[in-house]
């Protein structure tokens, strides 16, 4: 039981693959309008922010289901 | 582990049931002491030209009238200010834990100040809050019947979608401020376990005060979304 619980919690966490490759894209958008434009990079890094934080929310939620299955029993 | 139980500090009977006052309640209870104090002395002595504690004061509810005016328009004397406080809220008790003593030396502290978000009560009760505002604004905004049609609206085919979105936003909003301050609180006992003193400090200046900072803006930024465009006409 502790095994397949381990190996589940393990699983779970794969979703961050999906929050890395969005978080990397949105960096990388980031990067390029700021470099064309640097004046509205007051406008952009916001944006930025909040987009991180969603595109992230995917990986949390693997983290949640992970720690609910280590630590309720 | 024992530091992610949740004590409870006392409990009284009402109406036959035991109402039960855990620590989230308490922590919560010291965060709104801490802003309603604040608050309180920096608008005890208001000058006509703003200094100091007064300039800051003013920028920061100037910009959250502006943000509130430019996203509800004609309601946004009620809704900005609900906006504000969920963000002070969250903010500050967030950022309270930086104030709990460490065990150092196997030497137990006599108290923890942990997060309330932690608790998933209390992101729940948040996203609740919420998504019955966006219904309370989207009824009155649109009126029963256009409510309705929104419900349809490019086609009748997406009425379920359209309802399972009632259902879905409160849940990512509860799930995502609760796994992150979870995820933190437990990276940051972790560290405080392995190197008592000094390297917390550096982890802390992120776990602590820039995701919570970020995670209360998203909470507050994403409600304020989805209430304008419930509103939206």
């Amino acid at each position: 039981m502790e095994l397949m619980t381990a190996i589940g919690a393990g699983i779970a966490v794969i979703s961050g693959i999906g929050a890395g490759v969005g978080i990397g894209i949105a960096t990388s958008g980031t990067a390029q309008a700021i470099s064309r434009q640097p004046e509205a990079s007051g406008k952009i890094l916001p944006m930025f922010f909040l987009g991180v934080a969603l595109a992230e929310s995917t990986a949390i939620y693997g983290l949640v289901i992970s720690i609910l299955l280590i630590f309720s029993k | 582990m024992k530091a992610l139980e949740f004590k409870q500090i006392f409990s009284f009977p009402l109406f036959g049931y035991t109402v039960v006052v855990t620590e989230t309640v308490v922590v919560s209870w010291l965060a709104m002491a801490l802003i309603i104090i604040v608050s309180l002395c920096m608008v005890r002595r208001l000058a006509w030209k703003p200094s100091g504690p007064q300039a800051l004061l003013e920028t920061a509810v100037g910009f959250l009238n502006k943000f509130s005016k430019d996203q509800f328009g004609g309601r946004s004397k009620y809704l900005g200010h609900y906006i504000g406080s969920l963000f002070l809220f969250l903010f500050v008790s967030n950022v309270l834990p930086v104030f709990s003593p460490v065990a150092v030396f196997g030497r137990e502290p006599s108290f923890i100040i942990k997060p309330p978000a932690r608790d998933i009560n209390v992101t729940a009760a948040l996203a609740i809050i919420s998504i019955v505002l966006v219904l309370v604004c989207g009824l009155r905004a649109k009126g029963l019947k256009g409510w309705l049609r929104h419900l349809a609206y490019p086609v009748p085919m997406m009425i379920p979608l359209n309802i399972l979105e009632y259902g879905v936003r409160p849940l990512s909003l509860c799930l995502r401020l609760f796994g992150n301050i979870l995820g933190a609180f437990i990276l940051m006992h972790l560290i405080e376990e392995l190197v008592p003193i000094g390297v917390p400090m550096i982890f802390s200046l992120y776990f602590d005060f820039i995701d919570g900072l970020i995670q209360a803006a998203v909470f507050a930024f994403l409600s304020t979304l989805y209430i304008a465009e419930a509103m939206e006409v």
